[in-house]
């Protein structure tokens, strides 16, 4: 028996398994479903000869403008994540002195990664619907007459509430990379008299790249394939192609969902790359490794 | 990198100041800008935690769809205890969760004490946290694809576990990396050397000194798979987890989104403290560490 164990906390086979088996539940299901984009499906059974035809009705059916928007809406949310959780978690890395305030933020911050999506999105119709809070309170106070109706069901609901889930994504790195930036490089630069500003141009934004592209890179993954929030608040006005790719599938349509799906891979790819080489060019790729082993 | 950030702040030295350079430096030295980044930060958390609170709060309202919670009543929670349709999701999506926990712990100890003795990690680490890097719709679609039209095999509780394992593992083996990466292994030659075998190294010397990684990584995989829902979408077969119950309730029908409402307040009774409690403990603690 002690046998058999000492052989299973063996480092030796443990590597080699573990990547095979990784390789065939993640990499090979990804590589046929980019191959599925390329099939058809006659009478339930998928023939595989190579056709670019679920690729053409993508453009056909007018499909990529959803592809359209939700790279719009993406880079919109992943901008005004950005603009809030840059400064903010300068503030909590730097700013804020109260050990038990950074913990307390830092909890909340952690919480949302837990959170039932359905739930917590639902319950925005309770409070921006014809009915909800907003409206009734604003009619009361006698601010408006009739009910605004744009609060639900529309574009403004989808990004107000897209905003807080992809909030902790964007903060996380940003913070992990500004606690490791050495005070002293701060003061030395205030001492050669450096403004605030400057020092932030200067200093802080250079040593914090590695961060804000990981933040960046978290945040877009999901957003891309967004599909509660869109569903939930859009109210079938904002279709996006997180969507398309279940209703797709619900509709049986294999390759459409295929094809739809490696749209979304590849605009991933093509952003992720970018990023890599602007890292690159920046020198600090191998910086996000040196700060992780610290 | 860091020179080259010195040498960068040493170039903007004083030695030319304008107007509109002193203008930028006043505007850049003003106190408030710390204050509008702090409240700025604290409306999304606000964005985050009030809606969780108004959702128990409409769970007691007889018009939770309107404005004013009033009147108030327990008919929400009452016509939950009557209704058993989300007893089994709920059962599903507990048992999945301390499966995918247990799964995640013995994986990710395996995989993540082996790594780091590998001279090139670089190629295994890639794949393992591929998984981060697709959205967790496309996963689910393509595992649908691989397993249900590919493999032509049934979808069920395992498929939905195979989904959550590919989820919630990258996370489990970044925290067991983060303490195992430290490891000083002198420590195993050294028990060799007094003659402790393999298991006696493992359970006695690396064991304790992960296991709040280990733990973790448990804590991890058993609530990223307890609210799973992207990936089970597809990969569910015949099979109703706690998350998908809520979401075909909630797309559904209006009359039954109190339903929800009530159900969501329980689980964040229980689960909210529960989180709360522990992360503070472990981010103190980090922090003295």
């Amino acid at each position: 028996m002690r046998g058999w164990y000492s052989n299973f906390v063996s480092a030796g086979w443990v590597v080699p398994v573990f990547t095979v088996v990784w390789i065939g539940l993640v990499v090979v299901p990804l590589l046929i479903m980019v191959l599925f984009s390329f099939v058809e499906i006659r009478d339930y059974r998928v023939v595989y000869d190579l056709t670019l035809k679920n690729w053409e009705s993508l453009i056909d059916s007018g499909r990529w403008i959803s592809v359209v928007r939700t790279l719009r809406v993406t880079a919109v949310i992943t901008l005004i994540e950005i603009l809030v959780a840059f400064p903010f978690a300068l503030w909590l890395a730097k700013g804020c002195k109260s050990k038990n305030v950074k913990a307390a933020i830092i909890t909340l911050l952690t919480i949302p990664f837990f959170l039932d999506p359905s739930s917590r999105t639902i319950v925005w119709r309770a409070i921006l619907g014809k009915s909800g809070i907003i409206n009734t309170v604003f009619i009361e106070l006698g601010l408006i007459d009739q009910p605004m109706e744009w609060l639900l069901f529309s574009e403004f609901a989808v990004h107000f509430g897209m905003i807080a889930p992809y909030f902790p994504t964007m903060v996380f790195p940003i913070y992990l990379v500004l606690t490791l930036i050495d005070d002293d490089y701060l003061q030395a630069s205030q001492d050669l008299g450096a403004s605030p500003l400057q020092t932030l141009i200067h200093i802080i934004l250079p040593l914090a790249l590695p961060g804000i592209v990981a933040g960046i890179v978290f945040t877009m993954v999901p957003l891309m394939a967004a599909f509660v929030e869109p569903g939930m608040l859009g109210g079938g006005f904002v279709n996006l192609l997180g969507e398309s790719v279940e209703a797709a599938l619900r509709n049986l349509k294999y390759p459409t969902a295929a094809a739809l799906s490696a749209v979304v891979i590849a605009l991933l790819a093509v952003l992720l790359t970018a990023l890599v080489l602007i890292l690159r060019r920046r020198g600090s790729l191998g910086a996000i490794f040196v700060t992780l082993k610290r | 990198m860091s020179e080259g950030a010195l040498s960068a702040a040493a170039a903007v030295a004083p030695d030319r100041v304008t107007a509109t350079a002193s203008f930028w430096r006043a505007l850049s030295a003003w106190r408030g800008w710390a204050a509008i980044a702090k409240w700025l930060g604290l409306v999304v958390l606000i964005l985050t935690y009030v809606p969780l609170m108004w959702l128990a709060v409409m769970s007691f309202s007889g018009r939770p769809l309107s404005g004013i919670p009033y009147p108030l009543t327990l008919d929400h929670y009452a016509s939950l205890l009557g209704d058993a349709r989300w007893v089994e999701p709920f059962i599903t999506s507990f048992v999945m969760g301390l499966i995918v926990a247990g799964a995640c712990m013995v994986v990710a100890t395996m995989v993540g004490r082996s790594i780091p003795r590998m001279r090139r990690p670089g190629g295994v680490l890639l794949i393992a946290l591929t998984p981060l890097f697709v959205p967790g719709l496309t996963m689910g679609a393509a595992l649908f694809i691989f397993i249900r039209t590919y493999l032509e095999l049934r979808l069920g509780a395992w498929s939905i576990f195979v989904g959550h394992l590919v989820w919630a593992l990258p996370f489990a083996l970044l925290m067991v990396l983060v303490i195992a990466t430290r490891f000083d292994h002198r420590l195993l030659e050294a028990a060799e050397d007094l003659g402790a075998k393999r298991w006696r190294r493992f359970w006695d010397i690396e064991f304790p000194i992960m296991r709040p990684a280990i733990i973790g990584a448990g804590l991890f995989g058993f609530l990223l798979s307890f609210n799973e829902l992207l990936r089970s979408i597809f990969l569910r077969g015949s099979e109703t987890t706690m998350p998908i119950f809520n979401w075909i309730m909630a797309a559904s029908h209006q009359s039954q989104v109190p339903i929800i409402f009530s159900l969501a307040t329980i689980v964040l009774a229980v689960t909210l403290p529960l989180m709360g409690g522990f992360f503070w403990v472990l981010f103190t603690r980090l922090d003295r560490s």
